[in-house]
């Protein structure tokens, strides 16, 4: 195994690991708050990516035409969670587990549904913008342009986010919300309009996440699915609920996915789920489980 | 009331049994999938329903024993039918045993759920890697095996005379686990689902209790797995399939999770509105999905519960209230 193996190996984990954080932000944002988890995620993910699809074709013209697609995805996503919160999310914040995991399965089912019933079964599929079309190369590295792209867009969701949350006015209010929903009430803050705000930020979050990713994959019903899983992983293993928690275990995640495919080509994904198990049992909290988020 | 029930329950009993006089060869398929998937679902609520613990990764188990028995049955091993869906039950069970030591102990709600999924998951990528099991491709053409009882033998090759073998499977299976829900046993199960901690307090001892659930309704599902390679001849990496596990909690919680029938009812449900949606692509998980959302966000305990609630207040209207008997049914 050469350097040049090791390092392509990295960028390439830390591309994947980037695309699991921008699904795995909003979903761990929500369940930092609502203490929802929330299954039709990867469901919304995929609307965004089809809306989007919808904006831009198979051949986006510009870097900024695929961006503000993106865009118009989340925002199409964030009004869908307004919709979502107000019959379902709503509902359910003091049920058992089992049953707001069933719950969010079904809306899971329902835009499944939704989404073929719109645009079919066909698969399509969407090229980079030119700008990213390419790949960089550092000496006899070949890294793709998009990769590098999908790495940004990481970066910069995760520092805007960090940075709301923790060091602005109304990320310390969401924060007081989801240590004590009740005290926060009695203090005059608007619970309600906190928890639906969050459900649409988490929402847009998805849908962005989904025009964003667009690029380079079969645009098909079962996208949803593809990511959800190892997002689901990362906030586990992140600490249910911790924006920076997520952020640390997706890029884990990813490097360990590229990683087997490295060493174990022939069963993808084998090593994630292992390292999954194995790092719960040692570790069930996850990795900053004890700090919300 | 319980007039009703046996009513019901021998009308069903009938429609199952003599179903291949009158209906056509497609219908019997989905109907033998019914008495599978209904005995799969069941074995998944012993767990959600009276045990209070969500499995995410059940289909592991029933995808267990589909493939030990198609496996055995497609290379003629000679082993007697009986015996390998017992053996499914047995290597279902023991796999329960191992997982459940490890995972019972220490997790719970949404953890145990992950947990139970990615485990699932490996298991279904290890099967997608091994030659011996057809790889992606699964098992195809698995012979319909014959019964030897010594004294005669009843050849299941045809569909007809292997779906009356189902009927009998599925009503026995299912029959084992009515005892297991309906006895001693079962209500500490339940009392366990109510309040773990009270329980515990009481001097069950709550882990043995998971534990030994957890087992039952592992061998159990194995063995519906192992009734469904034959019927369908063919067994793929996607039985383990999360979707696969999804399909009993989905059928459980139409019917009504709370209740011993409510999984079969679910079942049926599934199955009908499924057949029904068939030629519109994607009306059928949009009718589902709707229709589980109603029943999570305003009948928790499914069509049963919505059933036990009709007959109430149909009883109420005639009798005095006095006469009437107390809920059971506990929305969480």
């Amino acid at each position: 195994m050469a350097m040049i193996d090791i390092v392509f190996t990295l960028v390439n984990g830390l591309a994947t690991g980037m695309a699991v954080f921008l699904v795995a932000a909003g979903l761990t944002l929500i369940f930092g708050i609502l203490k929802i988890l929330n299954f039709a995620h990867g469901a919304f993910f995929m609307i965004g990516a089809y809306v989007s699809y919808s904006i831009i074709g198979s051949n986006p013209s510009s870097l900024w035409l695929f961006v503000a697609a993106a865009f118009a995805g989340g925002i199409v996503v964030g009004a869908l969670g307004y919709v979502a919160d107000k019959i379902v999310l709503r509902r359910l914040r003091d049920v058992d587990e089992a049953y707001m995991l069933i719950a969010t399965f079904a809306v899971l089912l329902v835009c499944s549904g939704v989404v073929k019933l719109i645009w079919g079964v066909d698969y399509a599929s969407v090229n980079p913008p030119p700008l990213l079309d390419g790949a960089v190369e550092i000496g006899q590295l070949f890294i793709p342009t998009y990769s590098i792209f999908v790495i940004i867009s990481g970066l910069i969701v995760f520092i805007l986010l960090d940075f709301a949350i923790h060091r602005t006015w109304l990320g310390k209010l969401l924060q007081s919300v989801a240590n004590d929903s009740w005290m926060s009430g009695l203090l005059g803050i608007n619970v309600p309009i906190a928890l639906t705000a969050t459900v649409i930020v988490s929402f847009m979050l998805a849908g962005l996440a989904g025009g964003l990713l667009l690029a380079n994959q079969t645009l098909s019903p079962i996208l949803g699915e593809s990511y959800l899983l190892l997002a689901f992983m990362a906030v586990i293993i992140g600490g249910l609920g911790n924006v920076r928690g997520a952020f640390i275990a997706a890029a884990l995640l990813g490097i360990i996915e590229s990683g087997s495919s490295l060493i174990l080509p022939n069963m993808p994904g084998m090593a994630t789920y292992i390292f999954v198990i194995a790092f719960l049992l040692a570790k069930p909290q996850g990795l900053l489980g004890a700090h919300r988020i | 009331m319980k007039a009703a029930k046996i009513l019901a329950l021998v009308a069903a009993a009938l429609a199952f049994a003599t179903l291949p006089l009158w209906a056509d060869q497609g219908i019997m398929f989905l109907a033998g999938l019914v008495l599978i998937e209904a005995v799969f679902a069941l074995s998944w609520n012993l767990l959600f329903g009276f045990t209070g613990l969500a499995s995410f990764g059940h289909a592991a188990f029933f995808a267990i024993g589909a493939y030990l028995t198609g496996y055995a049955l497609r290379t003629a091993l000679g082993v007697p039918f009986l015996l390998l869906i017992m053996g499914s039950g047995i290597l279902g069970a023991a796999v329960a045993v191992l997982t459940g030591l490890v995972l019972l102990r220490r997790t719970t709600g949404i953890h145990l759920a992950i947990f139970t999924l990615a485990l699932a998951e490996v298991l279904r990528i290890i099967i997608g890697y091994s030659t011996v099991l057809g790889r992606e491709d699964g098992l195809a053409s698995i012979p319909r095996p014959a019964l030897d009882f010594g004294f005669a033998t009843i050849n299941l090759a045809s569909g007809t005379a292997y779906y009356w073998f189902l009927c009998v499977a599925a009503s026995l299976l299912a029959g084992l686990l009515w005892l297991v829900c309906h006895g001693p046993f079962g209500r500490v199960l339940v009392s366990i689902r109510q309040d773990p901690e009270r329980a515990a307090f009481m001097g069950v001892n709550v882990p043995a209790y998971r534990l030994l659930a957890f087992t039952i309704s592992g061998g159990v599902a194995a063995m519906s797995g192992a009734l469904y390679a034959p019927w369908a001849q063919i067994v793929t990496p996607e039985s383990a399939h999360w979707i696969h596990s999804t399909q009993p909690m989905l059928a459980s919680l139409l019917g009504g999770a709370h209740s011993f029938y409510g999984p079969i009812i679910g079942t049926v449900l599934f199955s009908v509105i499924n057949y029904l949606t068939r030629d519109l692509v994607g009306l059928a998980e949009l009718v589902i999905g709707l229709i589980l959302l109603v029943i999570v966000l305003a009948a928790p305990n499914g069509v049963v519960g919505l059933l036990q609630a009709a007959w109430r207040r149909a009883t109420r209207s005639s009798r005095t209230p006095e006469a009437m008997p107390q809920s059971v049914g506990d929305a969480t």
